[in-house]
């Protein structure tokens, strides 16, 4: 009798929330590295500014849309309890989006903003009074944002991990492995998004910044699930046979051969053929496109199975049926 | 005078039970549950082989938790705990997110697919209320349910926990569950 009652839209979500939180964290990072006094990477900045917002708006218009009532989705807003994840996570996300959405203004180039505020009647003064310029205030806006990007990238994992009745999420790890996968999934997204504008090819110091950080969260990432399974199997029986969902049970190819083999390793194992050469041998980075369309590819793919596989599975284990000796 | 602190609750002495299915019958019509949809059922354990064989009825629903994990969950507090201990929805603020049904320990919640809303056993509130039992207490023929107030020291299921073992299912999680069943 045993129902899933949240579905692929929540796992959608939950993937472009962590997008969004990734896109805006590598951009903001590339925003304030300088070489020798000058930007180092604005237009990978610029790019990410650009997109952060989109996802993370979708996502939440998705979220909306899964409700039994969407329409009192206000209500989330008429209340804050601090107990439940997902009313923190509303307020999180929120602010999130809003300054997500400031900060892509903040970038929108000068010529664009312009035709932007071209199409608005001349006689709204007041929406008018909203065309300035903030190219200024990007570091400002992106220190701000930085704090609730990683707050929406850690928040997906809690909304999981908070459930005590679900042994599979009940970890402590649950919350940063989201975290790493968002950071990743951003960073590949900004390099997908980077080699696929033909107006102005990839730089190659642009793929190496990009795929440097893809492994490192990837890395970071990899630590946090061998640790999740590791301790799953020394822990007790329930979280050990809610292990068993990915270790035998029906996630366990979805889990190993398409996240962790197609989605992490070999992405990993792409970004460190291209980075090793230069980072161990001091070769120049050559940055085959393929290949990072390839890998970053990947990644995206990764990051989606994983909150699938986190959301399908999670459900499914319980103390009810496992952990008990009859 | 002050009203004395009620605590409702419900034992169940689940070797009585038949599986007739009367409480689930008897809550759906009360409660107006939907087809396919149940707010109390009784779980089957079969144990053994022909003709070395046992069988157990344990009939479940709400445990109305001390520290009803559905409730922490709610963004939006629909879900509450009355003074009396029975974990309620309140369907008016209730948004339908099912963060609820996913937190609780029991699976003893359902989506009321007509109001977008989340559903499950209130102790027939309405029916306390008005002095009245339980319709599933009410109509259980074998008496399996026994439902009371556990600060009444004058009360049966009082006297049943006091002088009978019994257990609670998965109190692991630490929600508190006050379903007691008998053993």
């Amino acid at each position: 009798m045993h129902e899933l009652n949240w579905g692929l839209l929540i796992v959608v979500y939950l993937f472009l929330g962590g997008l969004s939180a990734g896109l805006f964290f590598a951009a903001g990072l590339a925003n304030y590295l300088e070489v020798d006094g000058q930007p180092a990477y604005p237009r990978v900045a610029r790019m990410g500014a650009l997109l952060a917002p989109w996802p993370v708006a979708l996502g939440s218009a998705l979220l909306i849309l899964d409700l039994g009532n969407w329409y009192r989705f206000y209500k989330l807003f008429t209340h804050f309890r601090w107990e439940s994840p997902m009313s923190i996570g509303s307020y999180l996300l929120t602010f999130f989006t809003g300054i997500a959405f400031l900060y892509a203004y903040a970038w929108l180039p000068e010529a664009w903003r312009q035709q932007l505020f071209a199409k608005v009647p001349a006689t709204w003064a007041r929406v008018h009074r909203l065309n300035v310029d903030l190219s200024a205030h990007t570091k400002l806006i992106a220190m701000i944002g930085f704090p609730f990007a990683i707050g929406v990238g850690i928040y997906t994992g809690v909304l999981l991990g908070a459930v005590s009745a679900r042994p599979f999420w009940n970890t402590n790890l649950v919350a940063q492995m989201f975290l790493f996968s968002a950071l990743s999934s951003g960073a590949a997204a900004l390099l997908l998004a980077m080699v696929l504008d033909r107006r102005e090819p990839i730089q190659t110091h642009e793929t190496k910044f990009l795929i440097t950080l893809d492994i490192v969260f990837i890395v970071l990432e990899l630590f946090i699930i061998l640790p999740y399974l590791i301790h799953g199997q020394l822990s007790v029986l329930a979280v050990k046979q809610a292990l068993w969902l990915i270790l035998g049970g029906p996630y366990t190819v979805v889990f190993w051969v398409f996240f962790m083999g197609f989605g992490l390793l070999t992405p990993l194992a792409i970004e460190v053929y291209e980075l090793a050469p230069s980072l161990l041998k001091g070769h120049a980075f050559h940055g085959d496109r393929k290949l990072a369309l390839v890998a970053s590819s990947l990644v995206l793919c990764g990051g989606f199975l994983l909150r699938y596989i986190f959301v399908y599975a999670g459900q499914l284990s319980s103390f009810h049926k496992m952990g008990s000796l009859h | 005078m002050a009203m004395k602190k009620k605590r409702y609750a419900l034992v169940v002495d689940s070797r009585k039970c038949i599986n007739c299915k009367a409480c689930a019958v008897a809550c759906k019509a009360e409660n107006e549950v939907p087809v396919g949809r149940f707010r109390n059922w009784i779980n089957e354990a079969r144990q053994g082989e022909y003709p070395k064989l046992r069988i157990d009825f344990e009939p479940e629903q709400c445990h109305h938790c001390e520290h009803p994990s559905c409730a922490r969950v709610c963004p939006t507090g629909a879900t509450w705990v009355r003074k009396d201990g029975i974990v309620l929805v309140d369907y008016d603020d209730c948004i339908g997110c099912r963060y609820c049904m996913v937190a609780c320990p029991y699976e003893a919640r359902y989506f009321h697919e007509e109001s977008g809303t989340v559903h499950k056993c209130t102790l027939c509130s309405h029916r306390i209320d008005g002095g009245e039992l339980p319709a599933c207490v009410a109509t259980c023929p074998s008496k399996v349910r026994v439902f009371g107030d556990l600060e009444d020291s004058s009360s049966r299921i009082h006297e049943l926990l006091a002088t009978r073992r019994y257990r609670l299912k998965e109190p692991q999680t630490g929600n508190g569950p006050q379903l007691y069943y008998l053993l």
